[in-house]
């Protein structure tokens, strides 16, 4: 039996991949019985609270500490002072608390370890610390000025992952990506139209219902046991071991259920942190529980973006160049912002045929709080700006815009900005496109829409988008999965990619019973990843989980059934060659009745006298990305994408032309995701994106004042979607073009649904009102300005108008 | 709670005002507790010792009749008034308002006289029930005295209730009982929000009154206007008399409009 | 401190508490019910959604000390003899729950809502669940999970005139 990941099976004789199948963590979760991090004690625990920063910038001039130190049942202080070590994903700029100098309001500049939460809170109002304010720097444009503060000073002396990024010394540039193909000037002068301008939105918060919680036990002899609500255990294993210098021996990373995540918790978060108090309080374990306050700004979110688009296109409606520069706002540590900025810049175009383009994408220091992974990696944020983007040019030069997007549609033979090949397997944009217009009647109005606009006098408008994402993952991103066989012929799936909610576990159980032609029940998928008995895997992000750790399943599958047909090929004296198999036993294939069961295969087959042969039966499967490569740093070019996957969504809108309040009618959200694998599990990914991407457009934002205090780090004014703010109809449709290298052809949809929902809504509003908007969230007050040609006001405090709804696209015209 | 208190559950009333009369300020009437312990959360309110109302029987009550009117006792939660018949027969302004505040979990623990005497401006009681005539009883060891909700709400987060005063009750005059009319509130989302801007309009007999919430330090009652005032007219002085501010919720001129919006359109409704 | 009486779930509780402490936090510290969750602490999320003397209610923002007599139901208590309630079988069923931190509360909500009104509508549904932020699902298969509940307590109640949710 050799292993294959790349053999196809007829969907007809698939028994439970594509089939609607149980969840397999649902119930543990309608009785309140998953335990979550939140929900641990661990015997003798301490519980902690953080000091935080009132100021985005200052100098920290003292911190004394005596106060809380005299309070009965504080058992461990820490201050920056004290603790000399450096975090960083891929800039090394992050101390665990500030050190000398806070760089954004909410930052930790203390912590305590008590007996109580009470006693801890009492001993952080007891600490007292002086500032010497200093003038931040808040506008990553600002930023870029010659004369700006720098947030980061010694940017020069962090170390960095090399290959892939590029700061900038002396500036507060974390990071420049470049792309470069074709020759734009060139192709720009041939162009009939030239059609620039700038798109914008806001920091915003992920909002996983289980805030950051961490318990750390600094054990004697230096061994740690970290329990977090994390996606990613390795990753939280491996920063922290460079972070103390600890060998990943010392180090053990444990992950139960999580209450969401979304890329928020895909790094390391608040763990070093409590690691430090627990070995200050004497190796007591210490538990943090952030608040829903400090989950907005002690917590990174999602980063700012300031995206400026410049087209070309061709009298025929072809897109022939684009120049795109984005400006990412890291805030004030770069975190996974460098990794967004690179992923969406060798992404920038869209799903279309762009000949020649030039991107510069840069991450930009400023005093707020940082940004981190989000669902979508800067796909949501820049999405905005190129689907509008795709409206205003279709608009510009006359050319219904759904014909402007087939046009320039991918199709097989086009080249991606990184010079990648399309192929008729990498997925079908144009089926998404026209699926997602079918499903909301696009182009006309239905009956029932025509008398709901005579009923309500609200006008209805219907806009379809088109979106795409690649997993941003390392070349060489790795995964293992394990299959135990127990004493009675059932398996558990060892793996430590995290199902923090998304379903992964239940398709690897689908795989894993498809691939043996087990029964699903008698495949458990194990919670609870452990560093210390679960094989590796890089990280729960990027929509990579599905397609690595499906192909590792595949993989481990027919690894255990190889190890069991060894054997049993020699328990029956037969050829491998001849065996076959079915639940429960392997069989010689001419002789049905010679067979062993798994059963009794499963510890090691013994002989009716006793001679053992075998032993315990495991299968192990491992997987690593392939064929991908660092991209040029001059050029951008290379091969990023494991998969691309491509999606449109459909949205129906009706707005209110005196007030600019709008209603979502419906959204029809379709994907090329290779193969369904959980029907169910697709359409919660797809409709939960949708909202998650709903809210994003409709609500969220950071707000700040001149001297960046967050004025909304809670639900009272950082409002998200409730159950009245679904649209009156959603629908999730899959497409399916094998990926010729996904389990079963399957790709990853889990931040796709996301991306793209916010220009759709945009674009539908435009289409009804007239409304220009270039900044999201779209509140009614913004709609109602713009149809009133009013001033935009983004931030209602301090009146900046960063986007410019008001502005006429700049529009040259050439003469040919 | 990270800020410690004491807590006492009075059963009498006297027992609750001399309770009172003894902390005063250190003392905070406990009702529902959705606005105070989230103030406590948020270290605003720091009180030493926590009152609870909720075991005096007779601060529950709700009730109806023809004489007195609708009497609101300090306990009767916004779903007790929401669902209460009487105040869908004669008051449904109030129910409607108060079917908008917060949602259904938190309106089975807050109070209509709590949201009064938080005086928030953007509290969703207030409003409907200015326009309704409503008063508000005050007890304490030194006695009782009624003021109208106009005067007792004077500043955000302000009112004229002493340290040792509770209030018993409001009272809904039976005066406007064929009142008809309606409420308007600007959320930010269709889910639960506060109030960003919002209008309520009653007519009863030959007069329209309106009253408008989240436009000025206090919802601000603008006076009676004949039923056939123009829609200009009532804007006009409504624009006169508030002073909305721009704020993380929105612009002052969005709120100014609109109010003149919600005027127009419960006016057309009312006329309807 | 303070001491409490209480029935949690059909069982008896008697406690010492500390009066400033929440029934939210009493439940999950004192009585170690960690079913219900803490998702703001303010009243806003719905995650510590409890039902409370038969009326559901948002435990962050009440006090364990006025609990004193009380009759309270969380999630622990939903299931009977380890038999799922209707509307724990059917989340399951409609794949309504991913992360799970929710889900409690929304239990706990839409079982209120149900026994107050076996067959609400989609709108009545969203009104009901309205204050349970669910960041995971964007409620679509929540939604159906309850109305599929109320289609069969439909059927069930003209049978036998009555229906555990
Ligand atoms: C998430 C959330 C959403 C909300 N949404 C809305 C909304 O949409 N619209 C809205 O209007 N409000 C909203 N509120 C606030 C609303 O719940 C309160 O205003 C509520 O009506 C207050 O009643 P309570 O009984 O809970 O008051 P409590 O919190 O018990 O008391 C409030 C204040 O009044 C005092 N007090 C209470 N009763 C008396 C009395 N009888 N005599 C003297 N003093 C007294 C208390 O000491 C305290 O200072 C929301 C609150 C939350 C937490
Ligand atoms: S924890 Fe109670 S409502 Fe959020
Ligand atoms: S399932 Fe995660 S918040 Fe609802």
């Amino acid at each position: 039996m050799g292993a294959t990941v790349l053999e196809t099976i007829p969907a007809s004789e698939l028994k439970h991949v594509g089939k609607k199948t149980d969840r397999i963590d649902s119930k543990v979760k309608v009785t309140g019985q998953a335990t979550y991090v939140s929900d641990m004690i661990v015997p003798g625990m301490l519980y902690a609270r953080v000091k935080t920063s009132p100021h985005a910038r200052a100098r920290i001039v003292k911190i004394d500490t005596s106060k809380a130190e005299a309070l009965t049942g504080v058992r461990a202080i820490v201050t920056g002072d004290e603790l000399d070590y450096r975090l960083g994903l891929y800039v090394v700029d992050k101390a665990i608390l500030a050190k000398g100098e806070v760089r954004h309001y909410g930052e930790a500049v203390a912590a305590v370890a008590a007996d109580t939460l009470e006693i801890a809170q009492r001993a952080i109002e007891l600490i007292d610390v002086e500032y010497e304010e200093l003038e931040p720097v808040l506008h990553p444009m600002e930023a870029l000025k010659e004369d700006a503060p720098l947030v980061h000073p010694k940017l020069g002396d962090y170390s960095y992952m090399e290959a892939a990024f590029t700061p900038k010394p002396g500036t507060n540039i974390a990071n420049h990506t470049r792309l470069r193909k074709g020759d734009t000037e060139k192709a720009f002068e041939e162009c009939e139209w030239v059609i620039e301008r700038q798109y914008t939105n806001p920091s915003v918060q992920h909002v996983p219902m289980e805030t950051h919680v961490a318990i750390v036990q600094w054990g004697h002899g230096d061994e740690i046991t970290i329990w977090s609500s994390a996606q990613s255990p390795f990753t939280v294993r491996n920063l922290f071991c460079v972070a103390f210098g600890l060998s990943h021996q010392q180090v053990r990373v444990i992950v139960p259920y999580v209450g969401g995540g979304f890329g928020g918790k895909a790094g390391i978060g608040i763990e070093p942190l409590v690691a430090v108090l627990s070995r200050k309080a004497g190796g007591r374990p210490v538990k943090l529980t952030a608040t829903r306050e400090e989950e907005f700004s002690l917590l990174p979110c999602r980063s700012q973006l300031t995206y400026n688009i410049k087209t070309g296109v061709s009298k025929d409606g072809k897109i022939q160049a684009q120049e795109l520069t984005m400006y990412w706002d890291a805030g004030a540590y770069a975190d996974y912002a460098v990794n967004v900025t690179r992923a969406s810049g060798y992404s920038a175009g869209g799903p279309y045929d762009i000949p020649n383009a030039k991107v510069d994408a840069y991450t930009i220091y400023t005093n707020k709080p940082y940004g981190t992974a989000y669902r979508g990696f800067g796909h949501v944020e820049f999405f905005w700006g190129l689907e509008r983007h795709m409206d205003l040019i279709a608009n510009a030069i006359g050319m219904e815009p759904f014909e402007f997007r087939l046009r320039n549609a991918l199709r097989p033979g086009s080249t991606t900005l990184t010079g990648e090949k399309i192929t008729a397997h990498t997925g079908n944009i144009t089926a998404c496109l026209k699926r997602a217009a079918e499903g909301i009647g696009y182009g006309t109005l239905s009956d029932a829409e025509g008398a709901r606009e005579k009923r309500t006098g609200m006008k209805v408008g219907k806009a379809v988008v088109a979106l795409h994402k690649a997993p941003a993952m390392p070349p060489f991103t790795a995964t293992t999965v394990i299959l135990k066989m127990n004493e009675d012929g059932t398996v558990v799936a060892n793996l430590s990619l995290v199902d923090y909610g998304q379903g992964t576990y239940t398709s690897i159980q689908q795989i894993v019973a498809e691939r043996l032609g087990f029964p699903a029940d008698r495949i458990k998928v194990a919670w609870d990843s452990d560093t210390d008995r679960d094989p590796y895997d890089w990280q729960t992000v990027a929509s990579k989980g599905l397609l690595l750790s499906g192909n590792a399943a595949i993989l481990a599958a027919e690894d255990l059934l190889a190890n069991a047909y060894d054997v049993a090929s020699q328990a029956l004296r037969a050829n491998k060659v001849d065996l076959a198999h079915d639940a429960d036993r392997i069989y010689v294939r001419h002789h049905p009745d010679s067979f062993v069961t798994f059963r009794q295969l499963a510890i090691g087959y013994a002989f009716p006298n006793g001679n053992a042969i075998g032993g315990p039966l495991v299968g192990v499967g491992r997987y690593i990305a392939q064929g991908l490569t660092h991209l040029n740093k001059e050029t951008g070019q290379g091969l990023p994408a494991i998969d691309w996957t491509y999606g449109a969504h459909g949205l129906t809108v009706e707005v209110d032309q005196e007030t600019g309040e709008y209603n979502v009618l419906k959204v029809v959200s379709v994907f090329d995701v290779g193969k369904v694998i959980n029907p169910d599990e697709v359409r919660g990914q797809a409709i939960g994106g949708m909202l998650q991407g709903l809210g994003t457009a409709v609500c969220e934002g950071y707000i700040y004042d001149q001297k960046g205090h967050l004025l909304n780090p809670s639900f009272t004014d950082n409002k998200i979607p409730t159950a009245l703010d679904l649209p009156l109809e959603v629908e999730a449709i899959a497409i399916e073009t094998p990926q010729i290298d996904g389990p079963y052809g399957a790709r990853g949809v889990g931040e796709h649904s996301m991306i793209g929902v916010a220009a759709a809504l945009g674009n539908a509003i435009q289409r009804a009102s007239g409304a220009e908007l270039t900044h999201m969230p779209i509140r009614y007050e913004d709609v109602w300005r713009a149809i009133q040609k009013r001033e935009p006001v983004d931030n209602w405090i301090t009146k900046s108008p960063f986007g410019s709804c008001r502005s006429a696209p700049e529009i040259q015209k050439h003469d040919c | 709670m990270l800020h410690q208190f004491s807590y006492a559950a009075p059963t009498t009333m006297d027992a609750l005002l001399s309770l009172l009369s003894e902390h005063g300020e250190r003392a905070a009437v406990f009702s529902g507790g959705t606005d105070l312990l989230v103030g406590v959360r948020a270290g605003i309110a720091r009180p030493s010792i926590v009152v609870d109302l909720k075991k005096i029987p007779e601060l529950s009550e709700l009730s109806f009749d023809e004489a007195e009117g609708l009497s609101i006792g300090a306990c009767a939660t916004v779903n007790d008034l929401v669902d209460h018949p009487a105040v869908g027969k004669h008051y449904s302004i109030l129910a409607v308002a108060g079917a908008e505040l917060a949602t259904y979990q938190l309106r089975n623990r807050a109070t209509v006289v709590g949201n009064i005497v938080t005086a928030s401006p953007c509290g969703d009681m207030s409003s409907p029930l200015l326009c309704l005539g409503a008063t508000v009883e005050l007890r304490s060891v030194r006695g009782e005295r009624t003021l109208a909700l106009r005067e007792f709400i004077t500043g955000v987060k302000k009112t004229q209730i002493a340290p040792d005063e509770v209030v018993s009750r409001i009272i809904v005059p039976v005066d406007r009982i064929d009142a008809v009319g309606g409420y308007k509130k600007l959320k930010r989302i269709k889910g639960h929000d506060l109030g960003v801007v919002a209008v309520a309009m009653i007519r009863s007999g030959q007069t329209l009154r309106t009253a408008i919430s989240s436009a000025a330090p206090t919802p601000v009652l603008l006076p009676d206007f004949p039923v056939d005032a123009s829609v200009e007219a009532i804007q006009a002085k409504a624009q006169e008399s508030i002073s909305p501010i721009d704020d993380v919720r929105c612009t002052k001129e969005y709120r100014r409009f609109m109010v003149d919006v919600f005027i127009d359109r419960l006016l057309q409704e009312i006329r309807s | 401190m303070i001491r409490i009486q209480l029935t949690i779930n059909g069982q008896q509780f008697e406690r010492e508490v500390s009066e400033h402490k929440t029934l939210l936090h009493f439940l999950r510290e004192d009585v170690g019910l960690t079913g219900t969750k803490e998702g703001c602490g303010a009243g806003e999320c719905g995650a510590c959604t409890i039902i409370m003397n038969g009326r559901s209610v948002n435990s962050c923002l009440v006090l364990a000390a006025e609990a004193d007599g009380a009759v309270i139901e969380t999630i622990e208590g939903v299931a009977v003899d380890g038999e799922l309630s209707k509307l724990q079988q059917s989340f399951h069923d409609h794949h309504a729950v991913q992360c799970g931190f929710c889900t409690p509360g929304m239990i706990m909500s839409a079982t209120d809502l149900l026994r107050r009104n076996p067959h609400p509508s989609r709108e009545e549904i969203q009104h009901g669940i309205e204050g349970n932020f669910c960041r995971c699902t964007g409620y679509e298969q929540i939604i159906e999970a309850v109305a599929a509940v109320a289609a069969t307590a439909a059927v069930a109640a003209t049978k036998d005139g009555g229906d555990r949710a």
